[in-house]
């Protein structure tokens, strides 16, 4: 019999055990029967579209893994990572993610997700180039799912009814400024010749690597200076302001299509996997991809990033399930069947054969494949508040276009937000 | 006093046979009414522009919504969007967005009125001891962001299990967490007459019966405004929603409007816009009908406050 007095001393040491031995019980990675299965949260981003085809993909993973079953929720990509941030606070990330590469280093230097080194994915299939880029200091945090790559867009439509020769790809910047110019020219303003390309810093990026310049080093500061970025914005300074370069203005007003998406530019610089939303935007028929401008025809600078990654909760209690899971959503050819290429050209040897491509998605595949041989080490994870940078380039990039601040005064304030960026995240 | 007056009164009469100011003063009136009219006209159109902007739109194919395309009606006229609007996301019919959104949004005026009204009661006429501590501590609530608590918010409610439930989203209003109206139901109170309640009490009413059968039936208007605000609140709730639920079926409608547009991918601005519209008629309509109640408890309690 419990006693009055002792009653209270009997409830404790009764709930202290108990958290004793739940605590014990965790570290066993659990596992499930077809009878018993064990049940794992995925979530992603993504429209109706990538909902449905994810539904499909899941469907079929539940009926070869009868012991598994996957519980799917979505929601919008800004939303998504306020609801991350959330959970990662509150120890409630789900067990498999989709990812992208400019969250990863952030979650993973926190040790909030899984290296994946550790459980038994497949990563055979895979690019050797493309593996690193999901990897930070040894450990693997993100299986690449899917590829993109940097190109530009145009609209062979328009170009004809201006009496324009399409390009081919192989240009210099100064050939693609004269391309510009002569649209911006020719329609007499009625269609601009593009946005600013060194607004983007992708093709900043890019134009880096063609100088074999490294964007950041490998303990994470900035590997080029203050000449090398004026020089890049040097290289629109003649077209700003002229019909071969959008207005900032009108681009403010065309938010949130982008100018070439609103069908008033002719060319943008962007990854390939936009694709069917430019499509969409601009109602146009057909859209053309063309490799980036350089001034060595040798080197592109180009390279294959994962357009998503799927990662894992560090806190999983379904190692085993979580990387089966992985591993089928990554290397089934009938999941590339599904998806084809609306997550990106699919980044595993197995899946990308698998997989039959048509129309839009053959034209970028086509274009990946065109540019293999130019094709470089895919960067390293991006720095911890990349985004930020990455919008601040952008800011100031537009300001320069507005007319507002001189190149040096633009390059200046750059380099004061990024090293101050990258000073309080060291 | 009548010195003065007589004057001014007289100078019109005396100057009348001159130019007939009478007449002259209608036509004044009548340009200066023509003259506010237009200006106020001009400016419902101004406010309203962005409303009629929506709802041209929705009947516009994705391609010409936005862009270079600033005419405002299309010659593509069709109901396409809100065919697709309709179809549902993922598998989840835009009915279902619907109703989860209505079940929060009762819920919500359900529990704030219950709750609200019992703990304005007890700040309004039941002196306890520590009621002036306590009332300044749920006004001190009023000061903390809401961006502040969500994390130990969600802490709390993952550890109980409560996440992926309406739980969260619904328990603060049944406990009258939402301190604005359990202050704006004091304050109402405080303006009804002590007498009332203390003819009950002779009478021989306890609490219960003076809060019921007093105290409600006079608070009405305070009522309705709360209704309407919580309402429309929990309606047009996007955060709670985000963070708490995780099953799409359970997903409210501003949830399911964010998922017609991906950047990463492709974007159906039209579906999007024919979603919101139909999501604006609950809110219109709930409007509608309680106009004359909001306006009415907004004004007492302005003038009484």
């Amino acid at each position: 019999m419990i006693s009055r007095r002792n009653f209270l001393t009997t409830i404790a040491v009764g709930t202290v055990s108990a958290a004793v031995m739940a605590g014990c019980g965790q570290p066993a990675a659990k596992t499930g029967t077809a009878e018993n299965p064990v049940t794992i949260n995925y979530t992603w981003w993504g429209n109706d579209d990538r909902a449905e085809r994810t539904r499909k993909a899941i469907a079929l993973f539940e009926s070869k893994n009868p012991d598994i079953k996957v519980n799917g929720n979505f929601t919008d990509f800004a939303g998504y990572w306020q609801k991350r941030a959330t959970e990662a606070a509150g120890g409630g990330l789900p067990d498999v993610m989709q990812w992208d590469l400019s969250y990863l280093r952030d979650y993973g230097q926190r040790n909030q997700l899984l290296d994946l080194s550790t459980v038994k994915i497949d990563t055979s299939n895979f690019d050797k180039s493309l593996l690193p880029s999901g990897q930070i200091r040894g450990k693997t945090y993100g299986i690449p799912t899917s590829t993109n790559a940097f190109a530009v867009y145009y609209d062979p439509a328009k170009l004809a009814s201006l009496g324009i020769v399409e390009p081919d790809g192989t240009w210099t910047y100064k050939e693609f400024n004269a391309f510009m110019t002569e649209v911006g020219t020719k329609s007499n303003g009625a269609l601009y010749g593009g946005g600013d390309y060194t607004s983007v810093w992708w093709m900043f990026n890019i134009w880096l690597r063609q100088n074999n310049i490294e964007a950041f080093t490998e303990d994470g500061k900035l590997g080029f200076t203050k000449d090398d970025l004026k020089k890049w914005w040097n290289l629109t300074a003649d077209l700003r302001g002229t019909p071969a370069i959008i207005p900032e203005e009108r681009v403010a007003q065309l938010t949130p299509k982008s100018p070439f998406g609103a069908n008033a530019a002719a060319t943008e610089v962007t990854w390939d996997n936009f694709m069917a939303g430019y499509l969409k935007d601009s109602g146009a028929k057909e859209l053309k991809l063309v490799p980036v401008p350089s001034d060595d025809p040798a080197n592109l600078g180009l390279f294959l990033k994962p357009s998503m990654l799927m990662v894992a909760s560090a806190k999983t209690q379904y190692k085993d399930a979580a990387a089966r899971f992985i591993d089928f959503m990554v290397n089934d050819p009938e999941v590339g069947q599904i998806f084809k290429t609306s997550r990106g050209v699919p980044a595993s040897k197995t899946q990308r054969d698998g997989t039959t491509f048509e129309g839009t998605d053959k034209s970028v595949v086509d274009y990946e494949k065109s540019i293999e041989k130019y094709l470089k080490d895919a960067p390293e994870p991006p720095i911890v508040g990349f985004g930020t940078l990455e919008a601040s380039f952008k800011r100031i990039s537009s300001e320069l276009n507005y007319g507002k601040v001189s190149i040096d005064g633009a390059v200046d304030a750059w380099f004061k937000e990024a090293e101050d960026l990258i000073k309080q995240n060291a | 006093m009548t010195t003065i007056a007589t004057p001014t009164q007289s100078a019109p009469d005396a100057k009348a046979p001159d130019y007939n100011p009478k007449s002259d003063s209608v036509v004044a009136k009548r340009v200066r009414s023509t003259i506010f009219h237009i200006v106020a006209l001009a400016l419902v159109a101004v406010v309203l522009y962005p409303a009629l902007w929506m709802m041209a739109s929705s009947f516009k194919p994705n391609s010409e919504i936005g862009g270079s395309n600033t005419s405002l009606w299309s010659a593509n006229f069709s109901f396409d969007n809100f065919v697709t609007a309709m179809d549902g996301i993922g598998g989840v019919s835009t009915m279902q967005f619907f109703t989860n959104s209505l079940i929060l949004a009762i819920g919500a005026v359900v529990g704030t009125i219950l709750s609200a009204s019992v703990s304005a009661y007890a700040f309004a006429r039941i002196n306890f001891p520590g009621r002036n501590i306590f009332f300044g501590m749920m006004i001190a609530t009023l000061l903390l962001p809401f961006h502040v608590v969500i994390i130990p918010q969600y802490i709390i409610f993952q550890q109980m299990g409560l996440v992926d439930t309406y739980v969260p989203l619904l328990l603060g209003k049944f406990l009258a967490a939402d301190a604005f109206f359990v202050f704006l139901m004091v304050q109402f109170m405080r303006n009804l007459p002590a007498e009332l309640d203390e003819a009950a009490r002779i009478d021989g009413a306890g609490h219960v019966r003076i809060f019921s059968s007093i105290m409600l039936p006079l608070m009405k208007p305070a009522l309705i405004s709360t209704s309407i605000f919580s309402f429309i609140w929990s309606w047009n709730d996007f955060l709670g929603p985000l963070l708490y639920l995780n099953t799409p079926e359970k997903y409210p409608l501003p949830l399911a409007l964010r998922l017609f547009v991906d950047q990463t991918q492709s974007s159906d601005y039209g579906a999007m816009i024919a979603m919101s519209m139909l999501a604006l008629l609950p809110v219109l309509v709930f409007f509608l009908i309680f106009q004359r109640y909001i306006v009415e408890g907004v004004s007492t309690q302005g003038l009484k406050g």
